[in-house]
């Protein structure tokens, strides 16, 4: 007998039920279904399991944005440390610091004080700022450099550097008449950690050269009409020779009252940014609230990422344990039922 | 216009349906794998009262009826099977056991029926998901909780077998 003979008499043999098991499996199969099981029943098990992945990224996605959201309105505290005021009080002039945890910009532009009119002035200011990050400082050291613009002021010197910590140093001339409204536009450039205004009155060193000249010009006429009058040589001479050393000291005194005049004309504001100590400097990062509320979101992610990283690690051994139980007790069942079905 | 399909080709819509059209693959694998009618159709009822009480957690999408009510009968069979050993562990102790040989399956030449007797049970559930009731591989494959390799494998070992011993006599 071959095989193919074994198979056809194999399926012609084909078993039929009885008439009396037919009747008793349809009154089985035709009673009625035991009751529907709920959605919350069905939840049970492998499927609650299975749903608890997705809802808990649900959670940990929904728990950064909210995170995010609401703390990316806030800059943070304001540093309270400030550097020492580098003030210096001239024997005519005043010098006004500002304290140095001048948290609200508002107040401390009100207290920026400005030149005198009708007298000349010395005026210079300080002004240490902090920013929040790197982008910030490039962009707060570009307004200042148009700020002085504006004002018909200048450049002096611009020291920029970014790295973990960013830092930008500015000198800054801008005529003295526009002196506090330039101190007061810079202020608004960060949070203010000193700020330092020192003004030197230069009105009474001009009016001293001012009489001075007055008392050299009247010494040259006198001195010239005594060389008109002079008959001796040798007289007239001397008296030239004194005329030469006035006219030199007027040159001279004419010099001084113009290096004053210009001491007057341009105030000094030196400018110095630096960002956070906190902000990463390398890190890039703009300044509008969406892109900080994605920052945070970001960083409330990697750190729920590192907690479940460690959960994971820690609970490893365990559901290795548990696979490794159920892979043997699936194996023995299947051992126990090929040893079951081994009989003949 | 709706054209109803066969019952072979869309997924039943009652268990009545699904008995009427698999009741006889149930008892015939039944019957190859016990040897005993009478435990065969016991075992049939006992499968379609599980599959009755599991019939809403049937999904047409993973398989059909057919092997899905196969896997019941298995499972089913299994536990009579760890029943049965009990049993004959504690008659053992009594007295030896006795054991009845009788035509399982009709139309079935004596030399055949012999043959099949001597198979394990293992092998013969292989011929009668694979010969008798003609399931694919896969489907098989399903049933048995092995690959479909390993189905192919049992199967050509024991048609193998199963010549060997028609043709001993």
């Amino acid at each position: 007998m071959t095989v193919n003979e074994i198979v056809d008499e194999l399926r012609g043999a084909r078993p039929r039920a009885s008439d009396a098991l037919r009747l008793q499996v349809m009154t089985i199969a035709t009673r009625p279904a035991p009751r529907t099981r709920t959605f919350g029943e069905r939840l049970r098990g492998r499927r609650r399991l299975a749903l608890l992945v997705p809802a808990g990224a649900a959670v940990a996605m929904a728990a950064a944005v909210v995170i995010g959201v609401t703390r990316s309105g806030s800059t943070g505290p304001v540093v309270a440390a400030a550097p020492e005021s580098t003030a210096r009080s001239g024997a005519t002039g005043e010098a006004l610091v500002a304290p140095p945890t001048a948290a609200d910009a508002a107040t401390a532009q009100k207290a920026a004080p400005g030149p005198l009119t009708g007298r000349l002035q010395r005026y210079s200011a300080a002004l240490s700022l902090e920013v929040e990050d790197n982008d910030a400082l490039s962009d707060a050291t570009q307004q200042a450099l148009r700020i002085a613009r504006d004002l018909g002021g200048y450049v002096v010197s611009v020291h920029y550097a970014t790295g973990d910590q960013g830092s930008a140093s500015l000198t800054l001339r801008v005529p003295t008449a526009n002196a506090a409204d330039a101190v007061t536009r810079l202020s608004g450039l960060g949070t203010i950690l000193a700020q330092n205004v020192q003004i030197d009155d230069l009105q009474e060193s001009l009016d001293t050269l001012d009489r001075r000249e007055q008392q050299v010009r009247a010494r040259i006429a006198a001195l010239g009409a005594a060389i008109d009058r002079a008959d001796d040589a040798a007289e007239r001479a001397r008296l030239e020779e004194q005329r030469a050393q006035a006219r030199a000291e007027l040159r001279a005194l004419r010099a001084s009252q113009a290096a004053t005049a210009a001491e007057a004309r341009n105030a000094t504001v030196q400018l110095d940014l630096q960002t956070k100590q906190d902000s990463g400097g390398a890190v890039p990062s703009s300044g509008s609230r969406l892109d900080r509320a994605l920052d945070k979101a970001l960083a409330v992610l990697a750190w729920e990422g590192i907690v479940l990283l460690a959960v994971a690690i820690a609970f490893a051994p365990l559901a290795l344990a548990a696979a490794a139980v159920l892979a043997t007790r699936r194996t023995r069942r299947r051992h126990e039922e090929d040893r079951l079905l081994a009989t003949p | 216009m709706t054209l109803e399909q066969p019952l072979a080709v869309r997924p039943p819509r009652t268990l009545a349906e699904a008995a009427e059209a698999h009741l006889d693959d149930v008892l015939g694998y039944l019957l190859y794998l016990t040897r005993d009618r009478e435990t065969a159709e016991d075992l049939a009822s006992s499968t379609f009262e599980k599959a009755l009480r599991l019939w809403n957690r049937f999904d047409p999408g993973r398989g059909s009826a057919r092997t899905w009510l196969l896997g019941i009968a298995r499972t089913t069979a299994l536990d009579w099977f760890r029943a049965e050993a009990r049993r004959r562990k504690r008659e053992e102790a009594a007295a030896p056991p006795e054991r009845v040989e009788e035509a399982f399956a009709e139309g079935l030449s004596p030399a055949l029926e012999a043959g099949l007797a001597t198979l394990s049970a293992g092998e013969r559930e292989v011929l009668a998901l694979r010969v008798v009731l003609e399931l694919d591989g896969d489907a098989t494959a399903r049933v048995l909780g092995i690959s479909p390799t390993a189905v192919s494998t049992r199967l050509s070992r024991a048609l193998k077998r199963l010549e060997e011993r028609v043709n001993q006599g």
